[in-house]
């Protein structure tokens, strides 16, 4: 609210003020009387009694309010909104409460405290008021429509439940502003019940609620939080006498300022306690616990490492899931008349690793039959190129359906030694051999370490390639025509070195040199191992099961290797049905991204309708612990963040708001109300003078 | 120029009347004309027609002191004793602080001018005793002193002539100077309005009375400040300390009358208690008529004692 003319009301005070003033203090000009002593009339507690006593109290204020009223009246208010305006003169409230069910809201009473503070502004709803109750955490939604019924306001806030997801306000404020901007009532308010956690709000993402909307928070948050959570898991898998045998360790925070002594650490297993540790946790500090290895049976395990108990339960809970890691079977295609050494280098680093393990095996080219192909991962062609006839349709068809298929170019590889199925299958044509030996060699250059191939050796000293030597090389001419090849590293003279091309559902991948230590020194090298591993997985499909996810990921079923750690196979042209570990059930259909968005912490079980429990996927979601720091945000910040800014420059972009000639004079049209409130006091003002003086007339 | 007294066929001079005799002595001795010598008794025992007691002979004594007669009937020394009804040092302590200049409207003379008029009445009275007169003024210290003598009459009327108002004054402080300087027990007559607190006022004179002197305090007041007849609004100023306050009389009269009253009833209680002498005298009355009651009443009081 503003004055348009401030002076009247400072000269309206002043005026009042005078007569008081000169009431209460002033001294007529009196003789002065000369008195003995004043000993006894400095005991009497009042003096100039006449003059301070106020004898019609009633009287006075009316008077001094009637003036008041006056001086307002001619400072002429104005209010400076179009909603306080419409307050001032019309009621209709657009009320939205927005109530925080992010994970952290389930800390002690806090929950208890944010349905009351809610349950009390639903209350407050009067006919002609409407309100909306969102409902956010990562996400936010309406509880319900629109609505001035308190019941079902009541029933929107009853029914509320705090979940699994991080606080994010941004969402929410966006949802508010929505509502809040197509209602046609004329007054806006919104609600903001939460802890106000810091770790929610991302300043560039909040926008500001619509212009004339008043901020009201409630903060539920404890002030001195302590809180226990399990902050991840780590795995040590080893073989053992053909067993694999698990390690898992865990990591423990503590947010609060006591330390914890003793705290019980539990490992769950398929359902089973299997081990309990204790450990001690320093104030605001972190621990961690290893528990003793164990056989990992077979099959999807569900494992939980539980802590505590404290104020917030959902974050002692960590889950995961594991299986028997996946053998990829690799089949090394060798040449005929072939040295037995030219797979040396090859057999010798799939045999290294358990990671996963490989099963090697190898066969002459012409000696390969489609048997050699089931349950193949990933066929290696060691300079044996790509048979023709049924063996090529056979292969072909490995690599369509999802297998893969490496090959080493060397001595043998010219264009003879690719049948006519090979043009299907490789992103390249085979050319001349590139002679280096006469320089110090090629040296390998340009290579995509964001492909999955070199990600390992993308960070500064994981992998030198630059110091293997590549003293020959074929020649191949990518297959720009259908542009079905994807380059993944090049010698330092721009020829190929490493393709890639997708088939059906396979990968193929081409090397331009030998794969022994004949055309390049490159076995020798400390890259060799890995990258030989990774050439294999990559052929073969292989992602390491996530063992869990977060809540709000999105899980992909789609695939198999990297959704779930299940072997089993969805079929495309099914429904998929996904229980959550609430117990409700999701429906993902065929056609659409398999993905399911994971909304609740615990373990969902994906599975085709008619599939046994056995042999559905599982995957573990567990909460975002970004929700575990409680580090409040002042709410009072956090309210002058999402006001709307001042009238003037609260439209977009900053521009001043069109304000019509209505508006203006409603927000003017406060001095009728004042002068005519003014000219009431003064009537009875009149009357009760009168009555008064009539009354003491007669007694004086 | 008579006041009325309510004794038959007495006249007694109006304040208005004294104020207009310049000459102190014989102010002193228009009012102080008529009265009884001997109204008070010498409290030393010594050569005097006025027997007081026999007492056993101890050696040393004077013969000429032995009652024979006494001798003749009981075989035994006896020596008589008088009362000395003269020889009496009085002195007069005159409060001059600047509550004693007060005179309210319509009066003649002032506190301290009656009290001057009182002092000079005492002083002449005592002589014609045949008492050593002797006069102290104060204010907040002793201000002016004539030591008791047969001889200082004139000097002590001298001093009461030209006494003016001191500054703000106190009882304790001068009094107990006095009380020191005295050495041989004495009559005191306290003038004083008293505007002090009654215990102060007690405590104070009986730093006098400890010595063994007679004391009688006189207050004096105005009738103004007795009854408090101010009706209009003004700023009473306090003669002594100079501060002012914004009064309306009218709300406060009842109060202070009250006040007054309590203080007026306290020193009378106390110093009855303390056996002291105590006259009001308002300056309306006429001094002799207030004087003749004062030591009328003291002298059946003596009697009585």
């Amino acid at each position: 609210m503003g004055l348009l003319a401030p002076f009247f009301i400072a000269a309206g005070l002043i005026a009042l003020a005078v007569p008081i003033v000169v009431h209460l203090i002033h001294r007529e000009r009196s003789e002065t009387v000369a008195f003995p002593s004043l000993m006894f009339l400095r005991k009497i507690p009042y003096r100039s009694v006449r003059r301070q006593k106020i004898r019609h109290w009633l009287l006075f204020v009316l008077r001094c309010l009637a003036l008041l009223l006056l001086a307002a009246a001619f400072a002429r208010p104005f209010l400076s909104s179009a909603s306080q305006a419409a307050a001032a003169f019309s009621g209709g409230r657009e009320l939205v409460v927005l109530l925080d069910r992010s994970y952290s809201m389930g800390y002690g009473d806090h929950w208890r405290r944010a349905l009351a503070a809610a349950r009390t502004a639903v209350d407050g709803v009067k006919t002609g008021d409407r309100a909306t109750v969102i409902l956010f955490a990562g996400d936010a939604r309406a509880a319900n429509r629109t609505t001035g019924e308190r019941a079902a306001l009541r029933a929107a806030v009853d029914t509320a439940q705090p979940g699994s997801g991080v606080t994010r306000y941004a969402p929410a404020l966006k949802l508010a502003r929505q509502f809040l901007e197509e209602s046609p009532l004329p007054r806006r308010e919104a609600l903001i019940i939460s802890d106000f956690q810091r770790a929610g709000w991302a300043a560039e993402e909040v926008s500001r609620l619509p212009s004339g909307t008043e901020v009201t928070t409630v903060s539920v948050a404890d002030p001195a939080p302590a809180n226990v959570s399990v902050a991840g898991v780590s795995f040590q898998r080893d073989i053992q006498a053909g067993r694999e045998r698990v390690v898992v360790s865990a990591r423990l925070t503590n947010h609060g300022a006591v330390a914890l002594k003793r705290l019980p650490v539990k490992l769950e297993l398929g359902g089973r306690d299997l081990q309990t540790v204790t450990s001690d946790i320093a104030a605001n500090g972190a621990a961690g616990v290893t528990f003793t290895a164990f056989n990992l049976p077979d099959g999807v395990s569900r494992g939980t490492v539980r802590a505590g108990p404290d104020n917030l339960l959902a974050d002692n809970a960590f889950h995961f899931v594991l299986s028997p890691e996946r053998t990829l079977s690799v089949l090394l295609l060798e040449p005929v008349g072939g040295s037995a050494d030219l797979s040396l280098y090859v057999r010798r680093a799939l045999a290294v690793g358990d990671r996963p393990p490989f099963r090697v095996e190898s066969r002459r080219v012409n000696q390969l039959t489609q048997a050699d192909l089931a349950g193949r991962s990933v066929v290696v062609s060691l300079d044996a190129g790509v048979p023709a006839g049924d063996a090529g349709r056979a292969l072909t068809e490995f690599v369509t359906g999802g297998g893969g298929l490496l090959v080493a170019m060397g001595e043998r590889s010219g264009p003879a030694a690719f049948g006519p199925e090979a043009a299907a299958l490789l992103p390249g044509r085979s050319g001349g051999i590139i002679e280096r030996a006469t320089t110090s060699g090629g040296r390998l250059t340009g290579i995509d370490v964001s492909h999955p191939v070199f990600e390992p050796f993308s960070a500064p000293r994981s992998g030198d390639f630059s110091s293997a030597r590549f003293f020959r090389y074929r020649r191949v001419t990518l297959d720009t025509v259908n542009a079905k090849g994807a380059m993944l590293a090049r010698f330092d003279d721009g020829a190929p070195a490493l393709l890639e091309r997708r088939v059906g559902r396979g990968t193929v991948l081409l090397w331009t040199s030998t794969l022994d230590n004949f055309w390049s020194d490159l076995p020798l090298q400390p890259v060799y191992l890995p990258f030989i591993h990774q050439l294999a997985k990559r052929g073969g499909g292989y992602t390491e099961a996530k063992a869990w996810f977060s809540v709000g990921q999105v899980a992909d079923l789609t695939d198999p290797r990297t959704a779930a750690s299940g072997n089993a196979g969805a079929s495309e042209r099914e429904n998929l049905v996904a229980q959550t570990p609430s117990g409700g059930r999701v429906v993902v259909p065929p056609g659409t991204s398999r993905a399911i968005a994971l909304n609740e912490q615990g373990f969902y079980e994906v599975r085709r309708p008619g599939e046994g429990a056995g042999t559905a996927r599982v995957v573990a979601a567990n909460l975002d612990l970004s929700e575990t720091d409680f580090t409040p945000l002042d709410p009072q910040e956090f309210a002058a963040a999402v006001r709307p800014q001042a009238r003037g420059l609260a439209g977009r972009g900053g521009e001043p708001e069109p304000v019509t000639a209505a508006e203006r004079e409603q927000r003017q049209a406060l001095w009728w109300y004042l002068l005519v409130g003014a000219f009431a006091l003064l009537t009875a003002e009149t009357i009760l003078s009168n009555r008064l003086s009539k009354v003491t007339a007669p007694a004086s | 120029m008579t006041a009325p007294t309510g004794i038959p066929g007495a006249r007694f001079l109006d304040p208005a009347t004294l104020a207009r005799i310049d000459n102190l002595e014989l102010l002193a001795r228009t009012v102080v004309d008529g009265f009884i010598n001997g109204l008070h008794h010498s409290p030393y025992l010594g050569l005097s027609v006025d027997f007081a007691e026999h007492r056993a002979y101890m050696p040393g004594d004077d013969i000429r002191r032995i009652d024979w007669r006494l001798f003749a009937r009981s075989d035994r020394f006896y020596v008589k004793e008088f009362e000395a009804d003269t020889n009496a040092n009085v002195s007069i302590l005159m409060d001059i602080s600047p509550s004693m200049s007060f005179r309210g409207e319509g009066r003649a003379v002032s506190k301290l001018d009656y009290a001057r008029y009182l002092a000079a009445c005492l002083a002449w009275f005592s002589r014609q005793q045949r008492d050593r007169v002797g006069i102290v003024t104060f204010d907040a210290d002793v201000v002016d002193r004539v030591p008791p003598s047969a001889k200082h009459l004139n000097i002590v009327l001298h001093t009461i002539d030209r006494i003016t108002s001191g500054k703000q004054g106190t009882l304790r402080t001068p009094l107990s100077r006095v009380a020191e300087s005295f050495r041989r027990p004495s009559i005191l007559a306290l003038i004083s309005d008293l505007y002090e607190d009654p215990a102060e006022v007690v405590s104070a004179v009986n730093l006098l009375r400890a010595k063994g002197n007679d004391l009688i305090v006189f207050q004096i007041m105005d009738p103004s400040e007795l009854t408090f007849p101010f009706d209009r609004p003004a700023n009473f100023e306090d003669l002594e300390s100079g501060e002012r306050i914004p009064l309306v009389p009218d709300q406060l009269r009842e109060q202070y009358h009250e006040l007054m009253s309590a203080h007026l009833k306290q020193l009378k209680q106390r110093f009855t208690d303390n056996q002291i002498d105590y006259a009001l005298f308002d300056t309306s009355q006429p001094l002799d008529y207030a004087l003749f009651h004062f030591l009328s009443n003291r002298e059946r009081m003596s009697r009585v004692r």
